[in-house]
């Protein structure tokens, strides 16, 4: 059985470093979906990403909620990503790479509260969700992987799906931002 | 069926986990209500973009360079300077050694089982005999390459003498030395030299530890041996046990095992190649009385059984080390490497940071096609005539999809490559009682000797010497690489001695164990005209080989430029 995310954070501060993976192997999609929207291309999301998840780790002492470590990471990857873009802007001398990534970042902005939305969901509706769309499993097989009967997945999905529609409803117009509940 | 249960069934519905049945009555209620309807369509567009973000994520796989970074990110000493480092060993080496010995003393008996504790408490008394330490000599045989790095090791290889001298007073020098491989900090900077290619690395500081001679270092300086040996065991939940016996001495001694294990998975590229990522035995034997360390062994430890990498028996406590320890002799050609904190930013850096890992092996490997050594020395350093020689001219054959290692901050591209023809001489003489043309000799281009191929005894004299004896210098040596080339070792055996053989024996037997198609890349041998030398009365015989090398190209770019940098596996 999976542990929770505050199990691994809580095992990585231990002296387990090696649970960490753990956790990127929870959230490296989700998270590199939420990257590739804001910054329009999947080497720099990647690039991102991975530093994300550096930053993270190297800053797992001083997260306060462990339960939170997703929306947490996501702070971090928007904080990289505006650095990212920054810098990238700065160097590019042909000023059209830049306005490429404005553009995309504006085309596909509406996109990226998908992945903040998720992670208002609750722990046990959010792995659910991740499960069977970022790691694309059948919902019999995330009953296997999170050892529960088939009709607990549809019924949490269910519920998953409505709470996200109304945290996507919530933010509809608003300017996309990241949720900071912790700063680094 | 109504509007409450539609909804609970509309996911299940959505999925297609319904029953035919269910599912029939599900769509005509749907068919039929516009507010069910509704929910459905927009269950079905938040599943439509899931799907999407999930799609577009599906080939990401960053767990290894994310473990990689944080690997390396944890190694990295928080906060401290390499000249405070220095100052702590100068100033308080006792007063550290011993604080530090009786913090153990307490933790350990807080917090392990008895056993555990036992071992700490041994350890610990060592450390507290060495608190005063002036110097240290260790001398140790070790499995490895003699020109390879300090903490390369490989069960295959024979033991090569490794040697560590250090001084804490008055101040800091030390010396590391393997038979082809050296580094000296004399107390101004650190230098290493390796000396199968005069190549010189400068750290231009004083140290107290560089390149990878840490693990040595730990071994000599005890407190921390104990500390970090302590520090894992709690967390990584190693084994440390303990036992007592009697020496050749008859003294008592104390025996600590530690069992280490690296956490490298065992399918990993790097995995039992260096000391770090190793899974190893460690056996370190204390005197009872005195609490002095007085020998180490390292095991490597495989699921094929266990193999002694590491023994360690000389160990000298104060004893004056000669001044002449601290000089080390450079060549007056030495060719010094690039550090790679210094790889300078070039006016053209994005072109090269912007590459991928396969694309700056395949502009390495062109521009030596090229012998474009401008352009290699961007992806390394030094480039020196050895190099040049060995790697002008090549041609790409392929290259492969690059892949990393837990441990290693770079990437391995896999690369075939046709080797330029090198041209070298073999030195035959039939001035033997069966009048045979053998080889005695490998020498370069310019005759500059590579290889003496020993006899320890006269070639005897075979059932058909004759027809061996007929054969002209060309011809005998034709005669050994030919017998070469088929691993014929019976024939090789009448042109070469018995020490030629079995090294290419050995060559050939760790070539196919470190997964070399030695059968394919036996080099092809052209075999030319015969000189005779008088000045060494020997016959010469110039040879040129051609070869293809199918190996695994080290690529790093963690440096300021942001450039990948060739760092082994040529």
């Amino acid at each position: 059985m999976d542990l929770t995310d505050k199990e691994y954070v809580e095992h990585c501060r231990d002296g387990h470093p090696e649970d960490f993976g753990l956790l990127v192997e929870r959230y490296q999609k989700p998270l590199f979906a939420y990257l590739a929207s804001r910054v329009g291309d999947g080497g720099r999301a990647e690039e991102a990403a991975q530093e994300s998840f550096v930053r993270a780790f190297l800053s797992l002492k001083k997260l306060r909620k462990p339960e939170s470590f997703y929306s947490w990471l996501l702070g971090i990857a928007g904080r990289v990503a505006k650095e990212q873009f920054r810098s990238a802007a700065q160097r590019q001398r042909d000023r059209e790479a830049a306005e490429t990534m404005m553009s995309h970042t504006t085309a596909s902005g509406e996109q990226y509260p998908l992945e903040e939305a998720i992670a208002t969901l609750p722990e046990s509706h959010r792995q659910v969700i991740l499960l069977r769309y970022y790691e694309r499993l059948s919902c019999q097989e995330v009953a296997t992987r999170l050892d529960m009967p088939l009709g607990t997945v549809t019924k949490t999905l269910s519920r998953a799906y409505a709470l996200l529609r109304q945290e996507l409803a919530a933010r509809e117009g608003a300017e996309p931002t990241v949720n900071q509940t912790q700063q680094l | 069926m109504n509007c409450a249960e539609c909804r609970d069934n509309l996911v299940a519905c959505a999925e297609g986990l319904l029953d035919h049945e269910t599912s029939l009555a599900c769509q005509a209620h749907l068919e039929a209500c516009a507010g069910c309807r509704a929910e459905y369509e927009a269950i079905a567009r938040l599943q439509q973009q899931l799907v999407a973000r999930g799609h577009a994520a599906a080939q990401v796989a960053m767990v290894t360079p994310v473990m990689q970074r944080v690997l390396q990110a944890r190694e990295e000493p928080e906060g401290e300077s390499i000249m405070s480092k220095i100052l702590k060993h100068r100033w308080g080496f006792g007063l550290s050694a011993a604080a530090s010995a009786a913090a153990i003393i307490l933790i350990a008996f807080l917090t392990m089982p008895k056993t555990q504790a036992t071992a700490a408490e041994v350890m610990a008394r060592g450390a507290q005999a060495v608190a005063k330490l002036t110097s240290i000599h260790l001398r140790g045989q070790l499995r490895t390459y003699p020109q390879d790095n300090f903490s390369y090791i490989n069960a295959d290889c024979p033991f090569y003498t490794i040697e560590l001298w250090k001084q804490f007073e008055p101040e800091l020098k030390w010396r590391i030395e393997k038979p082809q491989r050296v580094v000296v900090m004399d107390g101004q900077s650190t230098v290493m030299l390796i000396k199968t290619d005069d190549t010189g690395v400068k750290v231009p500081q004083r140290t107290t530890s560089a390149f990878d001679t840490e693990w040595l270092h730990r071994i000599a300086n005890l407190s921390n041996t104990i500390s970090n040996e302590l520090d894992n065991a709690r967390a990584k939940g190693w084994d440390l046990s303990t036992r007592s016996e009697r020496g050749a001495d008859s003294q008592m001694k104390s025996i600590v095992t530690v069992m280490a294990r690296s956490g490298v998975p065992d399918n990993d590229y790097t995995k039992n190649t260096f000391m770090e990522n190793a899974d190893t035995r460690r056996v370190y034997r204390f005197d009872a009385q005195s609490g002095l360390l007085e020998a180490v062994q390292v095991y490597l430890v495989r699921p094929s059984g266990e193999v002694k990498i590491f023994d360690l028996s000389q160990i000298d406590y104060n004893q004056p080390i000669d001044p002449g320890v601290w000089k080390l002799d450079l060549p007056a050609d030495v060719n010094w490497a690039q550090l790679p904190e210094t790889v300078p930013v070039l006016p053209d850096n994005e072109r090269y940071a912007s590459l991928t890992a396969e694309q700056a092996a395949r502009a390495f490997f062109e521009a030596c096609s090229r012998e474009d050594w401008n352009e290699v020395g961007k992806f390394m350093s030094p480039v020196n005539p050895r190099l040049k020689e060995y790697l002008g001219g090549l041609k790409v054959i392929s290259l492969g999809k690059s892949f990393t290692s837990k441990t290693y901050p770079g990437q391995f591209v896999p690369y075939e490559i046709q080797l330029p023809p090198q041209e070298f001489n073999v030195r035959v003489s039939n001035a033997n009682s069966a009048k045979r043309y053998v080889v005695i000799g490998m020498y370069d281009s310019k005759l500059k000797l590579e290889q003496d191929l020993k006899w320890t005894g006269a070639p005897e004299v075979l059932t058909n010497n004759d027809a061996y004896a007929r054969l002209s210098p060309k011809e005998a040596v034709q005669a050994y690489f030919d017998a070469q080339a088929k691993f014929d070792w019976v024939e090789m055996r009448k042109f070469a001695s018995a020490f030629d053989l079995e090294e290419t024996k050995k060559q050939v037997e760790m070539a196919e164990k470190a997964g070399v198609d030695v059968h394919k890349q036996m080099p092809l041998v052209e075999v030319g005209e015969a000189t005779w030398s008088p000045e060494q009365s020997a016959w010469f015989v110039k040879c040129r080989m051609s070869q293809t090398k199918k190996w695994n190209l080290a690529v790093r770019k963690d440096n300021p430029a942001g450039r990948w940098q060739v760092d082994g596996g040529i």
